[in-house]
């Protein structure tokens, strides 16, 4: 059976629909979730995606985070449950204090869209053991807001633990501390980053097939699991 | 109803680009020497009466949504009421006058509570600011 991967959908989510196409390309059972429901479904691991929720009013992901379908999130992740938050979902994550530390309005003042480098930091986790430690990918990144801060202990803490995930490379687009593109919580299951890994599946529409990783990273957990 | 102002500001130690695009705006226009950090007010139009366990009630708002701690400060104080509102209780007092209370006494200790309560608001906002 493959594993079933919920994908929420929040007033003003954009990346849903690839976020879903993504999953079954790359060979897993697509859920969708409605931000409004207190129930996940019985799926086995989330992805919040990327987008606008809320009109990114008040702060981006402040407003989603108090929807009721993230009580369920919070709980499952905390439980050990996979968690993927991808650019708006990274902020939600955020905000949700699910992982450290916050994104801020890019420090170049412009909305940002591009092919990004990336170098993988660790491959200890529960949505990147299939990436190599150093690799170098390449992930589309598109958002206003993507600006990493966080307080000095913080860092030095996300550092020491090996909970910086991705570096951005040849050029930090946004102003993030410490080049951050990706960070993970203590025990890895939850993971948050800028980049788009559901828009590099296929050649079609994608730079690169380099996001596939992180669907077969959480299948194999998955499938190890049962 | 009372009003409650909450200001919230990103931290010091945080890059704020808004900011930083209004100050070269503002230069741009000729308004030299001014440096600008943005922040956002809200204003809480608040039932009952503005007691201490009210505002720590609104400062648990604040730091459950208004502001995010981790980039942003707030500060949480109450707005004296405005004049008309004022007057609004003015009239309620005559009224009550009008419609022949006994104990004009008593009006008066209203009309002197209100004033205490004024003071305490006064009180409040001081400490809050």
């Amino acid at each position: 059976m493959s594993p079933k991967i919920g994908v929420v959908t929040f007033p003003g989510s954009l990346d849903d629909q690839d976020a879903v196409r993504a999953i079954r390309l790359c060979g897993g059972e697509p859920v969708s979730l409605w931000h409004g429901s207190d129930d996940l479904d019985g799926v086995d691991a989330v992805i919040l995606p990327g987008g606008f929720s809320y009109g990114d009013y008040l702060r981006c992901g402040a407003i989603s985070r108090f929807a009721p379908v993230m009580a369920e999130v919070i709980k499952s992740a905390d439980a050990g449950m996979p968690v993927l938050g991808i650019c708006n979902g990274f902020q939600i994550l955020c905000e949700a204090h699910l992982l450290p530390g916050a994104l801020i309005r890019n420090d170049v003042r412009v909305f940002v869209c591009k092919d990004q480098d990336l170098q993988v930091e660790s491959a200890d986790t529960t949505w990147t053991s299939d990436f190599t430690r150093g690799q170098m990918i390449t992930l589309v990144l598109k958002n206003g807001e993507g600006g990493y801060v966080a307080d000095e202990d913080t860092l030095r803490r996300l550092e020491d633990e090996g909970r910086v995930i991705f570096r951005y490379v040849n050029g930090n687009p946004n102003g993030s501390f410490h080049d951050i593109a990706g960070i993970c919580n203590e025990r890895g299951n939850v993971v948050g980053l800028m980049p788009h890994p559901e828009h590099n599946v296929d050649r079609l529409t994608g730079p690169t097939q380099d996001g596939r990783a992180f669907f077969s990273s959480v299948f194999d957990f998955l499938t190890a699991k049962v | 109803m009372a009003r409650v102002v909450v200001d919230v500001m990103p931290k010091p130690e945080i890059l704020d680009p808004q900011g930083k695009a209004v100050t070269g705006a503002l230069a741009r226009l000729g308004f030299a020497g001014m440096s600008v950090r943005q922040g956002k007010r809200f204003e809480l139009e608040v039932e009952g009466e503005v007691t201490e366990e009210r505002l720590a009630e609104v400062r648990r708002a604040a730091e459950t949504l208004l502001a995010n701690t981790v980039i942003e400060t707030f500060d949480v104080r109450v707005e004296p009421a405005p004049a008309s509102a004022a007057e609004d209780t003015d009239a309620e007092v005559s009224d009550a006058e009008d419609s022949g209370a006994e104990d004009n006494g008593a009006e008066e200790n209203t009309a002197a509570e209100n004033v205490a309560e004024s003071a305490e608001e006064a009180e409040l906002t001081a400490q809050a600011g």
